[in-house]
C-alpha cells in the first residue's frame, strides 16, 4: 500500500494538501503510544514495496489542517544496518517510491534515556528537515527524579522540544501546534559538531569517528540540562528490577511467566475455541434445516461455513498470545526474555527473540509465526518462521494420544510409573524440537550464511504497559489475520471440499458397499470365533443392515471415490514403504489442508460415519476399527506398532496445515517461503516415517 | 588490554577502544560504548549468555563475543 499526495500542488499547495509528518525514534521510547495519542487507529497498515517492513500511516486533523503521520520503524541510527533502518532513512530522504517526502519530522526522545536518544535526534537534525522533538515518557522521568530543562535543550538544538506524557495526553496539543509552526519555517542546524569531529582520533573509520564525535558533542550539549534527584525511597520499578535480574528469582519469574503464557493459549483459549466450533455447528445445523439436501447445501455447510469456522477458530489463540506479547513488550520484559534465552537459541543459529514465537507454536504455529514480528533481525525472523511449524501443535496431540493409547503396549519402562505410551508421546515432542534445531542449524550454516549478526539489545526500564497500545496490538494482529489470511483460507477450504465431494457416482458407491459386505462376510467365515476380531467384524456386518451404518458406509465409499480418495490410491506406491495401505494414504492426503481432520477422516474412510474421535466412545470405536483393519485381500494387520510409530512421526514433521502456509506467505510477503516450508517438511516427514517403519519392523520382527 | 568480557560482575570499567571497523563495531559505538564512557557490568544471563551493562543511564545487553571486542581500562 502506498500513499499518494492529494494531486498536483496548487499555488498555495503546501497549505491545501495533507501535511506529511514522519515519526522517528529509537525502539522502546513510547513511539507507538505517541502515534496512538496523535492519530488514533492507523488508516493504512501494510508493507513498504519490496520489503517486509511494516508501513503504518495515520491521518488526523489539527487546527483544521490534515496531517498524515508516517510511523517509521524504530531505529537507533541513520546509518542503516537492517531493512527496517534502511526504510526509515529512505522515507526521510524522500527516496522511497510511492511514499511522499515528509514535510516535517517528529523525533521521539525518551526522557529517561536522553543521552542515547539524542544520538538519533542529532543525526535527524542534520538532515535539514523541519524537526520537532517530542520528549516522551516525561511522567516516568519525573517519577525517577530526572528533570530536564526542555526549553534550554530546544535552544541548544535549535529546534522546539515538547514535553509529552501520552497517557494523560499532556503536551499532545502543543506538539500539534509545533508541527504546524515548524512545517512552514526554514530549519536551523545546531552548531558545534564539526569541532568535535575535527578533534576525533583519525585512526578510526569515518563512520566510527562520527559516532565518537557525536557522543562527545551530546555530552557537551546536555551539560547542565539534566538534573537527577534520586527519589527518597527506592522506586517500585527499581525493586521489581532487582527481582527480575536476580539469578535465581529472575529465572523462576521467567519460567512462571512463560508457563502462564503457554497455558493460557493452550488451555484458556480452548473453551473459546469450543464455543466458536459449537456456534459454527449450530449455524450449520440451522442451514441444513433451511436448505434442501444436495450439492448447494453441501457447498454452503461443508465448504464455506466449515472454511469460515476454520478461520475464526484461530482468533482466540492469536488474541491471547498477542495480549501477552504486547503486555510483556509494553512493560519491557520481552527484551529480558530474549536476553535470558539467547544462549540456548544462539547455539542453533537463532536468537533470544525466537523463544516466544517458538514456545507459542507448541499451542499453534499460526500465532507463533505472527509473534515472530517481534524479531527485528530479518534473518532470525525468517529462520524462526521456517522452523516454527515443526513444534508439535495442539492439533497433533489427538493423533498422538489415539495411536499411543491404541497401539503402543502399556508396559513399564525401567520404573513402574514410567509407561511406554507416555514415553512415546514425549518422544514425538522431542522429535519436533530436535528436527527444528537441526534444520535451523543447517539453514543458518548454508542458505542463511552471512555476516555475523550482532546481538546488541537495549533492556528497557520496567514500566506499566499502556492499554491503548496493547489493545491496538491485539486488534491489529487479529484483523490482519482475518483480512489477509482468512480470505485465502476460506477459498482453499472450498477447493478441498470440492476435491473430497467430487466426482460422485451413486452406482459405483452402491457397488463398493456391496463389495465390502462380501469381503467382511468372507473374512468372518475364515476366522475362528475365538479370534479377537470376530466380534468386531460381525458388528461391522450387522451395522450394514442399519440405516445409520449403511449411510456411513456410503459416505466412506463416496470419499474413497472422490478426487481426494483417488489421490490416496494414486500415491499408494509412495506410502507403502512407510507401512501404510491406500486408506491411510487417503487419510494423510485429506489431512494436508488441516491435520486436525485426520481422525474424523479415518472414521469416514473406515465406514464409521461422523464420529467424534475426541470423546471416549468415538475414540474406542475408531481404535477397534483400526485394530481390525487388514491389507486388502489378506488377513495381515495394517496397524502394527511400527506403522503407528511411522504415522506419528509423519504427523510430527509434516506441513499438514494450509492455514500455517498461508500465514507464512503473508508474514514473509512472498510465496517462495511457504513452498520451501511445505517441501522441506513433507520430504523430512516421509524420510523420518520411512526410517521409523523400516527400523521398527527390523527391531520388532514385525512384517 | 582487558576486554569488557572479563570485567567482574558488579564493577565498573572505562571503555578504551572498540576493535574492528564493521557494522558490529559501529553499532556498539552508536549504542554509546565510545572511548572514555563508564560501563557497569550489571549481570549475565545463564549458561554463559549475554552480559547486561549499564551506561549513559540505560541498560544494554551484548553477547560475550561482542563484549570481547570492547577494550577497557580499569
Amino acid at each position: 500500500m502506498t500513499l499518494k499526495p492529494d494531486g498536483p500542488a496548487q499555488p498555495d499547495g503546501p497549505l491545501r494538501r495533507a501535511l506529511v509528518v514522519a515519526l522517528l525514534g529509537n525502539p522502546n521510547t513510547g513511539k507507538s503510544t505517541l502515534f496512538t495519542a496523535l492519530a488514533g487507529i492507523p488508516t493504512r497498515v501494510g508493507n513498504y514495496p519490496g520489503v517486509t517492513v511494516e508501513e503504518k500511516i495515520g491521518r488526523f486533523t489539527h487546527r483544521g489542517r490534515v496531517i498524515d503521520l508516517i510511523d517509521l520503524p524504530g531505529t537507533y541510527s541513520l546509518v542503516p544496518k537492517s531493512p527496517d533502518e534502511q526504510v526509515a532513512v529512505d522515507v526521510l530522504r524522500g527516496q522511497l517510491s510511492g511514499v511522499p517526502a515528509p514535510d516535517c519530522v517528529v523525533v521521539v526522545v525518551d526522557a529517561t534515556n536522553l543521552e542515547r536518544n539524542c544520538y538519533l535526534a542529532t543525526q535527524a537534525l542534520a538532515l535539514g528537515l523541519p524537526t520537532v522533538i517530542a520528549l516522551t515518557l516525561s511522567d516516568v522521568a519525573d517519577q525517577k527524579g530526572i528533570s530536564i530543562d526542555a526549553a534550554e535543550l530546544g535552544r541548544r538544538l535549535s529546534c522546539p522540544v515538547v514535553r509529552v506524557a501520552a497517557p494523560a495526553r499532556e503536551g499532545i496539543s502543543q506538539l500539534g501546534d509545533q508541527i504546524l509552526a515548524v512545517a512552514c519555517s526554514a530549519p536551523k542546524l545546531p552548531t558545534g559538531f564539526d569541532t568535535h569531529l575535527a578533534a576525533a582520533d583519525t585512526r578510526h573509520a569515518p563512520a566510527a569517528r562520527d559516532a565518537i564525535a557525536r557522543y562527545a558533542w551530546i555530552e557537551e550539549l546536555l551539560a547542565g540540562i539534566v538534573r537527577r534527584q534520586p527519589p527518597a525511597h527506592r522506586s517500585l520499578a527499581e525493586r521489581i528490577d532487582q527481582v527480575l535480574t536476580h539469578r535465581l528469582w529472575g529465572t523462576l519469574v521467567f519460567a512462571a511467566t512463560m508457563l502462564a503464557m503457554f497455558s493460557s493459549i493452550f488451555w484458556l483459549a480452548a473453551p473459546l475455541m469450543d464455543l466458536i466450533s459449537a456456534g459454527v455447528d449450530a449455524v450449520g445445523a440451522g442451514l441444513k434445516q433451511l436448505l434442501p439436501p444436495g450439492a448447494i447445501r453441501s457447498l454452503v455447510v461443508d465448504g464455506v461455513l466449515a472454511g469460515v469456522g476454520g478461520v475464526v477458530v484461530f482468533v482466540p489463540q492469536i488474541a491471547m498470545l498477542f495480549l501477552f506479547v504486547a503486555v510483556l513488550e509494553g512493560c519491557g520484559y520481552l527484551s529480558r526474555a530474549a536476553y535470558l534465552m539467547d544462549r540456548l537459541l544462539c547455539g542453533v543459529g537463532l536468537g533470544g527473540k525466537s523463544f516466544i514465537p517458538l514456545l507459542s507454536s507448541f499451542a499453534c504455529a499460526i500465532p507463533g509465526i505472527m509473534a515472530a514480528r517481534t524479531i527485528e533481525n530479518p534473518r532470525d525472523r525468517l529462520l524462526t518462521i521456517l522452523v516454527a511449524p515443526l513444534m508439535s501443535c495442539s492439533a497433533r496431540l489427538p493423533v498422538y494420544l489415539l495411536l499411543c493409547g491404541g497401539f503402543v503396549p502399556n508396559i513399564a519402562v525401567g520404573f513402574p510409573w514410567l509407561r511406554l505410551p507416555a514415553l512415546v508421546l514425549a518422544g514425538m515432542y522431542a522429535v519436533g524440537v530436535a528436527t527444528a534445531a537441526l534444520v535451523a542449524l543447517l539453514l543458518s550454516r548454508t542458505l542463511f550464511r552471512g555476516p555475523p549478526q550482532p546481538f546488541v539489545m537495549e533492556l528497557p526500564g520496567w514500566r506499566w504497559p499502556r492499554w491503548p497500545v496493547v489493545l491496538e496490538r491485539v486488534r491489529e494482529a487479529v484483523w490482519s489475520f482475518l483480512q489477509n489470511a482468512g480470505t485465502l483460507i476460506v477459498a482453499m477450504s472450498i477447493v478441498i471440499w470440492a476435491l473430497a465431494s467430487y466426482p460422485r457416482d451413486d452406482a459405483a458407491i452402491t457397488a463398493e458397499v456391496a463389495a465390502s459386505r462380501t469381503t467382511i462376510a468372507a473374512r468372518l467365515e475364515s476366522l475362528p470365533e475365538a479370534d479377537p476380531d470376530h466380534a468386531e467384524l460381525s458388528d461391522q456386518l450387522a451395522a450394514l443392515d442399519t440405516d445409520a451404518g449403511l449411510d456411513a458406509a456410503r459416505r466412506g465409499a463416496a470419499q474413497r471415490q472422490s478426487a481426494l480418495g483417488m489421490m490416496g490410491r494414486l500415491i499408494e506406491p509412495l506410502v507403502r514403504p512407510l507401512g501404510w495401505d491406500w486408506r491411510l494414504g487417503c487419510a494423510a492426503v485429506a489431512s494436508f489442508p488441516a491435520r486436525e481432520v485426520v481422525l474424523g477422516t479415518l472414521g469416514v474412510i473406515y465406514n464409521l460415519g461422523e464420529i467424534d474421535p475426541g470423546d471416549a466412545e468415538g475414540g474406542t470405536a475408531l481404535v477397534r476399527r483400526l485394530r481390525a483393519a487388514t491389507w486388502d485381500g489378506t488377513n495381515r494387520k495394517v496397524f502394527t506398532l511400527p506403522v503407528a510409530l511411522s504415522i506419528m512421526v509423519f504427523f510430527a514433521l509434516c506441513a499438514q496445515c494450509a492455514s500455517t502456509l498461508v500465514v507464512i506467505g503473508r508474514e514473509t510477503n512472498s510465496w517462495i517461503w511457504p513452498v520451501v516450508t511445505f517441501t522441506y517438511m513433507t520430504v523430512l516427514a516421509w524420510l523420518a516415517a520411512f526410517a521409523t517403519y523400516q527400523i521398527g519392523s527390523l527391531l520388532l520382527g514385525v512384517q | 588490554m582487558p576486554s569488557l568480557e572479563h570485567v567482574t560482575i558488579g564493577s565498573t570499567a572505562r571503555v578504551a577502544d572498540v576493535a574492528g571497523c564493521d557494522s558490529t563495531s559501529l553499532r556498539l559505538l552508536e549504542m554509546g560504548l565510545t572511548p572514555g564512557v563508564n560501563v557497569r557490568v550489571v549481570g549475565t544471563a545463564p549458561l554463559g549468555g549475554p552480559l547486561e551493562l549499564e551506561l549513559r543511564g540505560y541498560r544494554l545487553s551484548i553477547r560475550r563475543h561482542e563484549a570481547s571486542r570492547v577494550a577497557v581500562a580499569k
